[in-house]
């Protein structure tokens, strides 16, 4: 958090100073529209930064400026001197405030509602010299930031990075001119050593400008929490970031775009529960995040199963704005009147919230993408939801690429996007051919097969034996039947000229070890070039036609499909967060499961003993006060309320119960017991030692999941804190423990001796507890 | 100072290229074809790190020469607006010296040099075409469609 807070601080001074000149300008001249669009943003951006950190003074304070501006922007106001000199006043105060931010202090008191209220033109001539003494305190509070990093311009990097590139390639040279030399040339120490120094500065310098695109969607899930729970909403995130890296200087400047998008969607998108059973919906919102990375482009979606756009409300603020006439709006089509949400200061908002205020957005947030070469998209269907599509540049980007064989010649497919490998030499897939389409069937679909050669005009194999399954941003799958696949590399992305570019098929070029050029494919231009349907993939278009669900009392629950194939049902509540990872992510797949997510290592639960891991796996990350578990799982299904039965199953452990959920079995995850065997573990050799005398099976099945879930430590053999034995096995003396539990076979009440029916747990775990009492004090 | 040539041989007759331009001219090695695009564009060639647009000049000056040899031919390496591109010619050994500002062409050159040359150069090896180099890449189809 801290590093979040210390960016907004950077951030609003770097704005602050590059306003000051803008400021002076428009207090010579209030009319210039360009100038108070330039500070509107910027009280705009802070007051949206704010309800983030939880700054309530700033945030009232900007609010306040924004609404002012926002008269004058809507000519509702005339921005005279006195407005101009409350705007500055604020200015000036928030340069104090993020002063203070920045030592740590807490914010002054100072007349804040004096200047609200000048902001409001609500006072008089003679309070005006209060408000400017906002403006004064600040030349003295303001301490020049000592700055403990250097700046260094991007371009002296990318020289460095090319730089380093060729060192690559004149070593590679090297080598095969070694190897022509053969063996014992007495160069193999020194250039095995210039090999590993290259590779160092390759990664030093990489590292420098490449950043995980995680650690900015992981303030999403929050940032969305908060903003749902102060409008009365429910809305779900899943974030799919694919291990896409960004240049440092790219996600700084996506970052708010980002947040500006994410505020509409569920300020505006996303609808009150009531309205959304009513349209028969889920009662929670879903948010989903993406990431993807093709070539010299990062694809960001961010899709919400909201309302849509209202396109007809959009048009009607288009032609009372002036913009547009009832003509030209009524011959417009569909995409081309969602394309007026770009117009500055129309919104289909009824309510300025605190949220995402008025119409500020998507005209700000385009100029802001565009600046740097990007391009946003939107698509929208009324009631079933909205998608925005950011497209980002990424120059000297390294991409993680799949080579592929096709009529002879060798291409590059960006790794992102491939699902799987599958091949017919194992003889069970399965083919279909309509008309001239061949399909594949992949997991229970028929995917559509494109022959890359056929694609690219070359020569084509008509016995194809390789498919790589391709996913596209939304879901879309296709196999590409290639002739052979190379292997994996990280590779070096090239622009490439206009003039190959226009084919429309490759997204860039790239070098292997040899120096050969060899062409990145654009897999999904090559896919919907040859006709792969675009199906927006929504999860709400499912349920959308079912019956209206009636409101439900009972837990909410995530329903997921689990590793071994069964549907399970987890508790909303612990769940933070939804994400995908690799199989290469897990460590040790069984009981003792880790999952490396970002730069943390969690506890990976529901991962059988032995299983096959899928390559992808999703993982649910829970959380609960400090504690945090991953569960593995192959997909989630749904939300849902539990208000069935629920029916104890025995001999499972980490599973409550079963119960119906649309009409289908699902086992309900036992939190407690993950949790709880969590701590035990965390616990570690602290922990005391129980040792199970007796009946090896039922001890080590039934009984040690408990005592172990119970914080203990199961020993095999030897001196132990604790032991269980078995009543009518062995004596006390043969223990070596400090306490023995006795338990019997037999119900009923017990023969006299102190022993518990095996079966009563409430006892069993008592007894348990009071030896480990007994033991500590 | 007067401005120095690069003499280069397309499609059997010498134009030139101002030298100034000129990074390099190499041989060419491996080049990987580049399916789905313009057929005067010949393909991918790496210089060191960058990728280079290999641009077959016969090719440029009109589709229906014979394409340049491969193996015999140059290329001359220049960049323009951002990107490296070959200029595959039969020849480019001689630098001259202009002996005043290129001019206008004059008579129609014939087909296809019209488009490619934009005027008449005096020179120490003759009068000789001014090759426009962004008509050279940009190739006969681009006219076509414009």
């Amino acid at each position: 958090m801290d590093d979040l807070l210390a960016e907004f601080v950077a951030e609003t001074r770097e704005m602050l100073g590059a306003l000051a000149g803008e400021i002076v300008a428009w207090e010579a001249n209030p009319d210039d529209r360009a100038r108070l669009d330039t500070i509107f943003r910027f009280v705009h951006t802070v007051k949206g930064n704010c309800g983030f950190f939880d700054f309530p003074q700033l945030e009232s304070l900007s609010h306040a400026a924004e609404d002012a501006l926002a008269d004058v922007r809507a000519g509702r106001r005339q921005a005279d001197s006195r407005l101009v000199d409350a705007v500055l006043a604020v200015l000036d105060r928030i340069g104090v405030m993020i002063g203070e931010i920045e030592r740590g202090e807490p914010l002054s008191e100072a007349a804040d509602d004096v200047l609200i209220a000048a902001l409001a033109g609500e006072l008089d001539e003679g309070d005006r010299a209060i408000a400017q003494i906002g403006g004064v305190q600040h030349s003295s509070a303001t301490p020049a930031a000592e700055q403990r990093t250097i700046r260094l311009p991007v371009d002296l990097i990318d020289q460095v990075m090319s730089g380093v590139s060729e060192m690559v390639l004149a070593r590679n040279d090297l080598a095969r001119r070694m190897q022509v030399l053969g063996a014992d040339t007495g160069l193999e120490a020194p250039f095995a050593r210039l090999s590993a120094l290259i590779a160092e500065v390759r990664d030093a310098i990489t590292r420098t400008r490449m950043r995980r695109i995680e650690g900015l969607f992981a303030t999403f899930p929050r940032l969305v929490r908060d903003l749902s729970a102060e409008l009365g909403k429910q809305v779900f995130v899943e974030i799919e970031n694919g291990e896409v890296e960004l240049d440092r200087e790219m996600i700084e400047l996506i970052r708010d775009p980002l947040l500006h998008i994410i505020r509409n969607a569920v300020d505006h998108g996303v609808e009150a529960p009531a309205d959304r059973l009513a349209a028969g919906k889920r009662e929670a919102g879903m948010l989903t995040i993406s990431a993807r990375q093709s070539g010299n482009t990062i694809h960001i979606g961010i899709m919400d199963d909201g309302r849509g756009i209202d396109v007809d409300k959009l048009a009607a603020k288009a032609i009372a704005a002036g913009t547009h006439t009832p003509e030209q709006v009524a011959a417009m089509s569909r995409e081309e009147k969602i394309e007026l949400i770009y117009e500055a200061g129309l919104s289909t908002a009824e309510s300025v919230t605190a949220i995402s205020g008025r119409g500020v957005g998507m005209d700000v947030v385009r100029a802001n993408i565009e600046k740097f070469g990007g391009t946003l998209e939107i698509e929208s269907l009324p009631g079933e939801g909205t998608r925005f599509l950011i497209c980002v540049p990424l120059t000297l980007s390294i991409l993680p690429s799949l080579t592929v064989e096709a009529g002879g010649q060798t291409f590059a497919v960006p790794r992102s996007y491939v699902e799987e490998i599958v091949s017919t030499a194992g003889g069970n897939l399965e083919f279909a051919q309509i008309g001239e389409r061949r399909y594949v069937t992949f997991r229970d679909r028929r995917l559509a097969c494109i022959s890359l050669g056929d694609a690219l005009g070359l020569e084509r194999n008509d016995d194809p034996a390789l498919f790589v399954i391709l996913r596209l941003g939304w879901g879309d799958l296709y196999a590409l039947e290639v002739d052979r696949i190379f292997d994996h590399h990280e590779l070096v992305i090239k622009p490439l000229s206009p003039g190959i570019m226009r084919s429309g098929l490759f997204v860039g070029c790239t070098q292997l070890d040899d120096g050969t050029p060899v062409l990145v494919l654009d897999v999904a231009a090559i896919g919907y070039g040859a006709g792969i349907p675009r199906e927006l993939h929504r999860p709400s278009a499912i349920t959308a036609h079912a019956a209206p669900r009636v409101e439900r009392e009972g837990l909410r629950v995530i329903l997921f499909r689990a590793l071994d194939g069964e549907r399970r049902a987890i508790a909303m509540s612990v769940v933070e967060q939804v994400e995908r990872a690799g199989a290469g992510a897990v460590r040790r797949p069984g009981p003792d499961a880790q999952v490396v997510l970002g730069e943390e290592i969690l506890p990976l639960a529901g991962v059988p003993a032995g299983a096959e891991l899928p390559e992808r796996i999703t993982v649910l990350r829970l959380c609960e006060g400090f504690e945090r578990i991953a569960y593995a799982a192959r997909e989630v299904i749904d939300i849902a309320t539990l208000d069935g039965v629920l029916k104890r199953v025995n001999g499972q452990t980490q599973v409550v119960g079963v119960t119906m959920i649309d009409g289908e079995t699902a086992e309900l995850v036992d939190c407690h017991a993950l949790f709880a065997g969590q701590v035990a573990q965390t616990g570690g050799h602290g922990a005391l030692t129980c040792r199970l005398d007796g009946d090896e099976t039922w001890m080590r099945n039934f009984l040690a999941p408990i005592i172990e879930a119970a914080g203990y430590r199961i020993v095999a053999e030897g001196p132990a804190d604790i032991a269980f034995v078995e009543g009518d096995l062995a004596d006390e003396d043969e223990c070596e423990a400090r306490k023995a539990i006795r338990l019997r076979s037999a119900p009923g009440p017990a023969d006299g001796s102190d022993s518990i029916y095996r079966y009563d747990r409430a006892a069993l775990m008592a007894a348990l507890l009071r030896a480990g009492e007994e033991l500590a004090a | 100072m007067n401005e120095m040539l690069l003499v280069v041989m397309l499609a059997g007759r010498r134009a030139v290229i101002p030298a100034v331009v000129v990074n390099s001219v190499i041989e060419l090695g491996e080049v990987t074809p580049v399916p789905q695009t313009a057929l005067h564009i010949a393909g991918l060639a790496a210089l060191r790190s960058r990728p280079l647009t290999l641009i077959d000049c016969a090719l440029s000056l009109g589709l229906d020469r014979e394409p340049t040899d491969r193996r015999s031919c140059r290329a001359v390496v220049v960049e323009h607006e951002g990107h490296l591109y070959g200029l595959m010619v039969e020849a480019a050994d001689d630098i001259v010296a202009a002996h005043a500002e290129p001019g206008p062409l004059g008579a129609d050159p014939g087909p296809g040099w019209s488009r490619v040359a934009c005027g008449r150069v005096e020179t120490e090896a003759g009068a000789l075409p001014y090759l426009d180099i962004a008509a050279l890449i940009a190739g006969p189809e681009e006219a076509l469609a414009a």
